[in-house]
C-alpha cells in the first residue's frame, strides 16, 4: 500500500469517525452510513485524481462516437453545409446538459477549424448564454473569433414538443450535415433522430436519459450511452485531472458491484437465519 | 418465384411515406368503425396491483394525486385520470391534486369539471386543487415538510384555513396514498426519491409507455405500488373501475383508453408485419448479394 | 479575469459544497437553504431570464421578417403567437363570470331551467339547490370572454327580477378558468398541437423499426425477438395470439440458431417441420387449446421480459448513468471541471 493511499485510508476514518461522534447533535440523526459513502466516493475521485496528476497513465477505451466528431464536421464542410448542434431540453440544473455544453465547446472548436458554420437551437435561456460563452471561447481558441457570432447559439421556445417541431423545422429546411443531439432528452428524441435521418444526416448521440438511448441507437449513427456520454470532456481534452476521475468513478463502480454481491450474500445468509445481522438495514434512512 | 422475390423486395424497402400512410389508415379505421375491432381487455398483474391499493382505501381517506403531464401526453394519461378519479369518487375519497409542470394546472382542471359534477362532489369538501408550483423537486420537498409554507391558498385563490378538507393536513405524513401521473422530470422518481419512501407514505403511478422501463424498478423494489403503463394500463384501469362499479350497481361512461386499444393493437400489427418485410427483404437481398459475388 | 472566471468558480464551488454538506448538517436555517431556498433561487433566475430567451427569438424573427430572408412566413406566424400569447396572459384577463343573488322562491325553478338548458348542466336540481344555498350570491358556472358576452347572457336573466352583477376573475385564476381566453387558446391551439408533435412519434417508430430491426447478428436478432413480443403482448391482440403460433414461432426459433451446424437442407427442413408436429401433437393431446402452459402465451412472455431483462437492464444503466453524474458533478463542486464556464 502506498503512502498516499495510507495516508487518504487514514484521512477517511478519521473523516467518518468525527461525523459518527456528532452524528444527531452537530450533524443528522442517523446519517453516517450515508455520509460515509459519500465520503468514500470523494475520496476515491480525489485520490485517483491525485494520481493522474502525479504522472499516471490512465488507459481509456476508444469511444467510437467522440471518435467520429471530427469525421462529422469534416463531412459538413466538405459538403458546403452547416452542423447542427442541439444540447438538449434541460436547463443548467442537470448534470447532462453541462456535458452537452461541455461537447459543444470541443464542435465549436472543430468547426472554427474546419470553417464549417454551427447551428445551436436551445430550449432554455442560461442555457442559450451559457452556450454562447462556450462557442465565443472555443472559437477563440481555434483562432478563429471573426467567424464566431452570437446568434449561433439561438433561443426557440421551452415547451418540449414546439422545440422538437422548431428543430425539425430546421433540419429540413436547411439540412445540415451533422446532427449533434447531446444533452437531456425525453420523447422527442426520436422525432429529432428520425427527421435527422431522412435529410442524410450524420447523427452523434449522447444522453443519460436511459429510455431514450434506444431511439438514439437505433436512428443515429453513433450513440454515447450512459458513462461514455459524461466521459467526453476527459476524453477529448485530454487533462489528466479528467482523466483520473474517469478512473475513480470505474473504481468506485467496482466497489458498488462488490457491495451489491455481499448484500446478497449476507442478506441471502439472514434470510436463512445463519447470522442475525440483516445488511439491509444499513441502507435504511 | 423470381416474380414472388421481386414482390418481396419491395414489400421491404418501401418509401416511408407509405409506411406512414399504412400507419395512419390502421390507427383510422378502428377509431371509425369500433364495431369491426373490439377487442378484449384483460388487466394485467401491475394495473391489478394499483386497482387494488386504491379499492383497500376506505371512505373518507386521503389521496394525493400529482399531475406531471401536458397536452402532449394527454390521451396516454389523461383517460387513467379519469377512471382513477372516478374509482376515487365512488369510495369517498378526499383527493388532494397538485401539480408539478405548469400544463399539470390544466389537465387537472379539466379532469375535474368532467368527473366532479357527475358524482356530485364539491370543491373544498370533496376534493381541492392546489395548483402548480414551480421549483420541482423543492415542491416536492416542500409538501414533505410543510404543505402550507408552500400553498397559501388553493388554485382559486382560497386560504388553506378555509377550507375544510385542509384541517390537520400539513405534510405528506397526513395523506394516506400518494399517486402521480408522470409523464417526464419532475415525476414519480421524484416522488419516491424525496417524499413517499423518506416517510413510508405508499405510492401508484401512471406513466407513457416510454417512461416504464425508468420507473420499472421503483416498482420491482415495492417502493412504488404497481403501475398503470401507458394507454394500456389506462385501458386495464378503465376495465377494472367498470367491472367494480359494475358490481356496486352502477353504470360507468365508457373509457376513452379502451376505446382507442384497438387503434393501438392494429397499429402494432401493421408495424410487425412491416418488420417481417424488412427482413425478407433483408435475407433475400443478403442471398442476392451473395449469388453476385460468386 | 476575475468576474469571468474566478468569482463564477468561486459562486459553483461554495454553493456546490454547501449544498452537498448541508444534507447533512444538523442545523435549521441551513437545511432550509439546501432543500427549498437554493431550488427557488434557481427558479428565479431561470425565470428572469427568459426575457433573454424571448427577446432574442423575438430579434431573430422579427430581422427574417424585415429583411424578407428565406420562409420569412414562418416567421409571422411565430412572432403572432408570442404576441397573442403574451396579451392574453398579461393585459386581456378574458375571464368574465356572472353573479346572480337575491333569487325568491317563484323564480329559483324558471331560473335553473333556464340555466341548466343554457350551459347543458347535468341536473337541474343540482343547480336549484346551489342557487339556493348560495349565501354570498350564485356564480354561473360559465366563463365569458368579453364583457358584451357576459352583458348578453344577462338579458335571458332580465326578465327575472334579480340581481346580476359582472365580476372578473383574479390575474393568474384567469389563466386556468374554463372559457377564459387564455384557456381557450390552451386547449383549442396549444393541446391539438402539441398532441400532434407527439402523435408522429408513432409514425416515426414505425419507419425506424422497419429499418432497424434486422436479423444481422445475435443481438439484432434478440432486439428484434423481443420488440416484436412486446409489442404484440402490450396490447390486447396479443391475448387473441394462439398457443401454437408461438410454438410454430419457438421452433423457427430453434431452426435459427442451429440452421449454421446443418449442412443438408433436407435433413434441417425436415427438422423444423417434425418438430412442429411434433409440438403441435403433443399440445394438442394434451388439451392445450382448453388451457396452454403459460410460457406459449405472448402477454405472459411479455411480462416475464418486462420484470426481468427489462428491469435488469434499466437497473444496471441508471447505475451507471448516476455514477457518471456523481462524478461529473464532483469535479463541477471541486472546480475541476471548467469547460462549461468557457476554459
Amino acid at each position: 500500500m502506498n503512502k498516499k493511499l495510507a495516508i487518504a485510508v487514514i484521512l477517511y476514518f478519521t473523516v467518518v469517525g468525527l461525523y459518527y461522534l456528532g452524528d444527531g447533535s452537530v450533524f443528522v440523526d442517523h446519517t453516517t452510513f450515508k455520509f460515509g459513502v459519500v465520503a468514500l466516493v470523494s475520496f476515491t475521485l480525489y485520490y485517483y485524481i491525485d494520481r493522474a496528476r502525479s504522472g499516471e497513465e490512465i488507459y481509456l477505451r476508444p469511444i467510437a462516437g467522440l471518435k467520429a466528431i471530427e469525421e462529422a464536421v469534416g463531412r459538413a464542410t466538405e459538403m458546403g453545409k452547416s452542423v447542427l448542434f442541439v444540447p438538449g431540453i434541460s436547463d443548467m440544473d442537470q448534470v447532462e446538459t453541462v456535458s452537452g455544453l461541455i461537447l459543444l465547446g470541443h464542435v465549436a472548436e472543430t468547426t472554427a477549424k474546419y470553417e464549417a458554420g454551427l447551428n445551436v437551437p436551445v430550449s432554455k435561456s442560461i442555457v442559450m448564454e451559457a452556450g454562447r460563452e462556450t462557442c465565443r471561447e472555443s472559437y477563440l481558441r481555434a483562432g478563429r473569433p471573426d467567424l464566431y457570432y452570437d446568434d449561433m447559439v439561438h433561443y426557440l421556445t421551452d415547451d418540449q414538443f414546439a422545440y422538437a417541431a422548431g428543430v425539425n423545422g430546421i433540419m429540413v429546411r436547411e439540412k445540415p450535415a451533422a446532427c449533434f443531439y447531446l444533452g437531456k432528452f425525453y420523447a422527442e428524441s426520436l422525432i429529432l433522430a428520425e427527421t435527422g435521418n431522412s435529410i442524410g444526416a450524420i447523427q452523434i448521440a449522447g444522453t443519460g436519459s436511459p429510455s431514450q438511448i434506444p431511439f438514439f441507437v437505433t436512428a443515429c449513427d453513433y450513440t454515447l450511452i450512459g458513462e461514455e456520454f459524461f466521459t467526453a470532456s476527459a476524453y477529448l481534452s485530454k487533462k489528466p485531472e479528467l482523466l483520473g476521475s474517469i478512473k475513480g468513478q470505474d473504481i468506485v463502480k467496482g466497489l458498488v458491484m462488490a457491495a451489491m454481491v455481499i448484500t446478497f450474500i449476507f442478506h441471502g445468509l439472514f434470510q436463512f437465519g445463519w447470522v442475525d445481522f440483516d445488511i439491509v438495514t444499513l441502507f435504511g434512512n | 418465384m423470381e416474380t414472388l422475390k421481386n414482390i418481396f423486395i419491395k414489400l421491404g424497402s418501401m418509401d416511408r411515406r407509405i409506411i406512414f400512410l399504412l400507419v395512419g389508415l390502421s390507427v383510422l379505421f378502428p377509431l371509425l368503425k369500433p364495431d369491426w375491432f373490439t377487442l378484449p381487455i384483460r388487466p394485467k398483474q401491475h394495473s391489478q396491483i394499483v386497482f387494488d391499493e386504491i379499492n383497500k382505501l376506505e371512505a373518507g381517506s386521503k389521496v394525493l394525486l400529482s399531475f406531471e403531464y401536458g397536452p402532449s401526453t394527454k390521451p396516454e394519461i389523461h383517460p387513467m385520470t379519469i377512471a382513477l378519479l372516478r374509482h376515487m369518487f365512488v369510495k369517498d375519497i378526499k383527493v388532494y391534486a397538485t401539480a408539478l409542470w405548469a400544463d399539470g394546472n390544466f389537465m387537472s382542471t379539466d379532469a375535474f369539471d368532467e368527473v366532479a359534477a357527475e358524482y356530485n362532489k364539491k370543491i373544498g369538501i370533496d376534493y381541492v386543487n392546489l395548483g402548480f408550483k414551480p421549483g420541482g423537486e423543492a415542491v416536492i420537498k416542500g409538501i414533505a415538510s410543510d404543505i402550507r409554507t408552500l400553498y397559501p391558498a388553493d388554485l382559486n385563490g382560497t386560504s388553506l384555513d378555509e377550507i375544510p378538507m385542509m384541517q390537520n393536513v400539513n405534510n405528506v405524513e397526513d395523506f394516506d396514498f400518494v399517486f402521480s401521473l408522470s409523464s417526464g422530470t419532475p415525476g414519480s422518481k421524484e416522488w419516491v426519491q424525496y417524499a413517499t419512501d423518506p416517510k413510508g407514505i405508499p405510492m401508484s403511478t401512471g406513466c407513457t409507455s416510454i417512461q416504464v422501463t425508468d420507473i420499472v424498478p421503483y416498482v420491482e423494489n415495492g417502493q412504488i405500488r404497481g403501475i398503470l403503463a401507458g394507454m394500456p394500463g389506462a385501458a386495464e384501469y378503465e376495465e377494472l373501475v367498470k367491472m367494480e362499479l359494475k358490481s356496486m350497481g352502477l353504470v360507468i361512461k365508457p373509457g376513452e383508453a379502451t376505446s382507442m386499444m384497438s387503434a393501438q393493437s392494429m397499429a402494432h400489427v401493421v408495424i410487425v408485419i412491416l418488420i417481417i418485410f424488412g427482413n425478407i427483404t433483408y435475407y433475400l437481398t443478403r442471398n442476392n448479394k451473395r449469388k453476385g459475388s460468386k | 479575469m476575475f468576474l469571468k472566471r474566478h468569482m463564477p468558480l468561486f459562486i459553483v464551488i461554495s454553493i456546490g459544497l454547501l449544498t452537498l454538506f448541508g444534507h447533512f448538517i444538523n442545523n435549521t436555517t441551513i437545511q432550509n437553504f439546501v432543500d427549498n431556498d437554493a431550488t427557488q433561487w434557481f427558479d428565479i433566475i431561470a425565470s428572469f431570464a427568459i426575457f433573454l430567451g424571448a427577446l432574442n427569438m423575438l430579434k431573430l424573427q422579427m430581422l427574417k421578417i424585415i429583411r424578407k430572408q428565406n420562409n420569412w412566413q414562418y416567421s409571422t406566424l411565430a412572432v403572432l403567437g408570442f404576441v397573442v400569447a403574451i396579451f392574453a396572459g398579461f393585459f386581456y384577463r378574458g375571464a368574465n363570470y356572472i353573479v346572480v343573488s337575491n333569487v325568491n322562491e317563484i323564480n329559483l325553478l324558471p331560473i335553473s331551467e333556464l340555466l341548466t338548458d343554457e350551459l347543458h348542466l347535468e341536473n337541474q336540481n343540482t343547480v336549484m339547490s346551489n342557487i339556493s344555498d348560495a349565501e354570498d350570491g350564485y356564480e354561473i358556472p360559465k366563463i365569458f370572454m368579453t364583457q358584451s358576452g357576459a352583458e348578453a347572457f344577462m338579458e335571458k336573466l332580465d326578465k327575472f327580477d334579480v340581481n346580476m352583477e359582472i365580476k372578473s376573475k383574479k390575474w393568474g385564476v384567469h389563466l386556468q378558468a374554463k372559457g377564459s381566453l387564455f384557456s381557450w387558446i390552451f386547449f383549442n391551439i396549444f393541446t391539438p398541437l402539441s398532441s400532434t408533435m407527439f402523435a408522429l412519434l408513432a409514425f416515426f417508430v414505425a419507419s425506424a423499426s422497419y429499418r432497424a430491426f434486422r436479423i444481422r447478428n445475435f443481438e439484432a436478432t434478440l432486439l428484434l425477438v423481443s420488440g416484436i413480443i412486446l409489442m404484440l403482448g402490450r396490447v390486447p391482440i396479443g391475448e387473441l395470439i394462439p398457443w401454437w403460433v408461438v410454438a410454430i414461432l419457438i421452433v423457427f426459433g430453434v431452426g435459427a440458431i442451429s440452421a449454421p451446424w446443418i449442412k443438408d437442407k433436407k435433413i434441417f427442413f425436415g427438422l423444423v417441420v417434425g418438430g412442429i408436429v411434433l409440438f403441435l401433437g403433443v399440445g394438442f393431446a394434451m388439451g392445450w387449446n382448453q388451457s396452454p402452459p403459460q410460457i406459449l402465451l405472448i402477454p405472459v412472455i411479455q411480462d416475464w421480459i418486462f420484470d426481468y431483462p427489462t428491469t435488469a437492464g434499466s437497473r444496471a444503466l441508471m447505475i451507471g448513468i448516476a455514477l457518471g453524474i456523481v462524478a461529473t458533478s464532483f469535479r463541477i463542486i471541486v472546480g475541476i471541471e471548467r469547460s462549461f464556464l468557457g476554459e
